[in-house]
């Protein structure tokens, strides 16, 4: 019973933690996005630069899933 | 290879009565990297351009703009190129005549659109006059009559007749809208108008001055409008036949026009006296020779001599790597050109990529799909970033193929049979695993998560390690082997100071052990780590502890490698699951819908597979690891010259 919550709370902490951190990429990449559409409409020589930097927040959602990961499997 | 070409200033003096013998030879060479002569001074001038200059961008712009509403494409070459001397008397009778004809058929078409548009009113307000019981002709032409049309919501008569009991009111409606005709004593038009207008509901309309039966002369404007429109199409086709019947002219001219107006206005770029002129610039080393020989043989007095001890400023940097390895330029380019001094990192993304890019898809089907996508695009695109950018996409195949046996993985079914809570799952090939050495196949990513995160950790840290080796060179070479030490060795320090530290205290921070704080290698660690601070603080000030901790991040960001896998290889393993187990299972027409998840499923992820890796790869390069030694900033090698695909001389 107590494994058994256990396990059902590991779980759930995993699921919070992706579900926040992709949240969080989201918000950031909003604006990030919406700044690299506008300098793409500027001059599409952006696309490649505006690309990149729009995908960075997405290393929250990767750490978010390292510890999902780690609490999956390690603990 | 890891270095621009080497690069060697030259200048080339002659008389003005070789200047365009000499502009010919250097446009032909395509060599030359030109300076541009700017500043006017000790008795030099800015040259002045050929006389035929403002001619040949004149033709250029009516050419251009007349592709422009041709809406001509850019081909991939003639099979058989045109000679630039018989094209040139050709240019300016065909242009006029070119540009009389699109100039023709566009005036056409922009009347017959206006007649079309003035149609399509007539005939919507017709439509409204249609529910009337009224002839077209009962609405105007009258000299003691009014009559008021419009669309209007309320009831408006009881107005009406309070004003006046001299009116006949008719009504309909179209599309829930109620249409109206009120005809009254022309004295009385005034009042009535007023009544109307203060009416927020009332639009009107003006009834067209046509005679008959609303229904007859809809049928005559639609007459009407089937033969413009069929004129318009006459005319768009008229504009296809020319598109068609001049796209070779176009295209060989546009290049020649530019090739000439290049080389008429090459003496903007040179400094000149009234007898002589001096081009300054820059060649790759290895062809001075050709160089020199070619353009002093030409005619006249002309010398070419080479600059040894000029100062490596402004370098412009032409990339020098093995070909398998060019491709990989474009995505070193799309950062930043490099400076001439530093490393060119092409050749390490040659292996770091497609590297990153397989473990991340790592399935033996998506990277035959891939492969098969890249030599398509290859094979229909022969030049230009696009090709480059299919062969980099077919060497990532190739290591998602390789990755993709390794993982034992086909469209995320097993192709090995594998050990599954306690069962055998058969795996495609219906055989176990082989033993590669101490490597025993498949190795199963759902089942393997923990080595397979700390495999991407020791990625991580191996390919930033080579990052700061790299920062280290760099750094020495133009600023000094002590700036190095202080801005990249000492985080090369922290870094293993701080991974020798953690690793031996791991086991005390996740399952409670005692921490041994005698261990040598925990001591050394943070020995290591804390000269490593002290030298960056010396060289960076105290404010750079605060960017200690984006190493951490830096390593970690690698798991992506891992994580961006596992969701791939979910989403396979969900889509088999659905049709497998759910779909398959229920028989009949459920086979089709199967099939059919089975297709999208597949297709989705396929795609997600090319942006997904494709994108996570590259951000590995740009952010965690350019950012540890690259910065960039160099001039393309931009020589002056021109690729002929059209024409030939």
């Amino acid at each position: 019973m107590v494994a058994a919550e256990a396990a059902g709370f590991i779980a759930l902490g995993a699921g919070i933690a992706v579900g926040l951190t992709g949240l969080g990429a989201g918000i950031g990449e909003q604006s990030i996005g919406a700044a690299a559409i506008g300098a793409m409409a500027e001059d599409p020589k952006f696309f490649g630069k505006g690309l990149l930097m729009t995908v960075i927040p997405e290393s929250i959602v990767i750490f978010g899933l390292v510890v999902a990961l780690i609490l999956l499997f390690v603990f | 290879m890891l270095k621009p070409e080497k690069m060697v200033r030259v200048v080339v003096v002659g008389t003005n009565d070789a200047l365009d013998q000499t502009i010919e030879s250097l446009h032909k060479l395509n060599l030359l990297h030109i300076i541009d002569y700017v500043e006017e001074e000790a008795g030099f001038k800015i040259g002045k351009p050929g006389s035929m200059a403002s001619k040949f961008s004149e033709y250029l712009v009516t050419l251009r703009s007349i592709e422009s509403q041709l809406g001509s494409e850019e081909g991939s070459g003639f099979d058989k190129k045109i000679l630039a001397e018989e094209l040139s008397p050709q240019i300016e009778p065909t242009l006029s005549e070119l540009e009389e004809e699109v100039l023709k058929q566009h005036d056409l078409m922009r009347s017959i659109e206006t007649e079309l548009k003035q149609k399509q009113d007539i005939e919507d307000t017709i439509k409204s006059l249609a529910l009337l019981p009224l002839s077209l002709e009962d609405y105007t032409g009258y000299q003691s009559i009014k009559v008021f049309v419009g669309f209007i919501d309320s009831n408006i008569e009881d107005a009406i007749r309070a004003e006046t009991n001299q009116y006949e009111l008719y009504t309909g409606s179209i599309e829930g809208k109620k249409i109206i005709a009120v005809a009254v004593a022309k004295e009385k038009e005034d009042e009535i108008n007023k009544i109307l207008q203060n009416d927020s509901t009332y639009t009107e309309i003006r009834p067209p001055e046509l005679t008959g039966n609303p229904q007859t002369a809809l049928e005559e404007i639609a007459a009407a409008k089937a033969e413009l429109t069929k004129e318009l199409a006459n005319a768009e086709s008229e504009l296809i036949r020319l598109k068609q019947e001049y796209a070779e002219f176009m295209l060989a001219s546009e290049e020649y026009l530019t090739i000439e107006t290049q080389k008429s206005e090459a003496p903007l770029r040179f400094a000149t006296t009234d007898h002589a002129f001096v081009v300054d610039g820059w060649i790759p080393l290895n062809k001075y020779d050709d160089f020199e020989k070619t353009i002093e043989g030409g005619a006249g007095n002309v010398y070419v001599s080479r600059l040894e001890d000029e100062e490596v400023k402004d370098v412009p940097i032409a990339l020098d790597n093995p070909k398998p390895a060019k491709p990989f330029e474009l995505l070193v380019e799309t950062f930043a050109t490099p400076k001439y001094k530093e490393i060119d990192p092409s050749l390490i993304l040659f292996i770091t990529f497609p590297l990153f890019y397989g473990i991340m898809l790592g399935d033996i089907g998506y990277g035959v799909l891939l492969g098969i996508l890249s030599w398509i695009i290859m094979s229909k695109v022969k030049s230009g970033g696009l090709h480059e950018l299919a062969i980099i996409l077919m060497y990532s195949a190739l290591s998602t193929i390789f990755f993709g046996i390794i993982f034992g993985e086909v469209f995320g079914f097993p192709l090995f049979n594998i050990m599954h809570h306690g069962m055998v799952e058969g795996g495609i090939l219906g055989i176990a695993g082989p033993n590669i050495g101490m490597l025993h196949l498949p190795i199963h990513r759902f089942a393997e998560v923990k080595p397979l995160l700390v495999m991407t950790f020791v990625i991580g840290i191996l390919h930033i390690t080579l990052g700061l080796i790299l920062g280290i060179r760099n750094v020495s070479i133009e600023h000094g082997f002590k700036h190095a030490v202080t801005g990249k060795l000492c985080w090369l320090m922290i870094l293993f100071g701080g991974i020798m530290a953690i690793v031996t205290a791991m086991p005390a921070i996740l399952w409670g052990d005692i921490l041994n704080t005698q261990d040598p290698i925990f001591v050394s660690g943070i020995v290591l780590g804390i000269i490593g601070i002290i030298l960056l603080v010396k060289g960076e000030g105290a404010i750079a502890i605060m960017e200690i901790p984006t190493l951490l991040s830096n390593i970690f960001s690698y798991a992506r490698i891992l994580a961006i896998g596992l969701s791939s290889a979910g989403i396979a393993l969900a889509v088999n699951t659905i049709c497998r187990d759910v779909l398959f299972a229920q028989g009949g027409v459920f086979i089709v819908v199967g099939i059919l998840v089975l297709i999208l499923g597949h297709t989705i992820n396929l795609l997600l597979g090319i942006i997904g890796p494709g994108l996570h790869s590259l951000r590995l390069q740009y952010v965690e690891f350019f950012t540890k030694f690259y910065e960039g900033g160099g001039t393309k090698y931009n020589p002056f010259g021109f690729i002929r695909k059209y024409t030939e001389e």
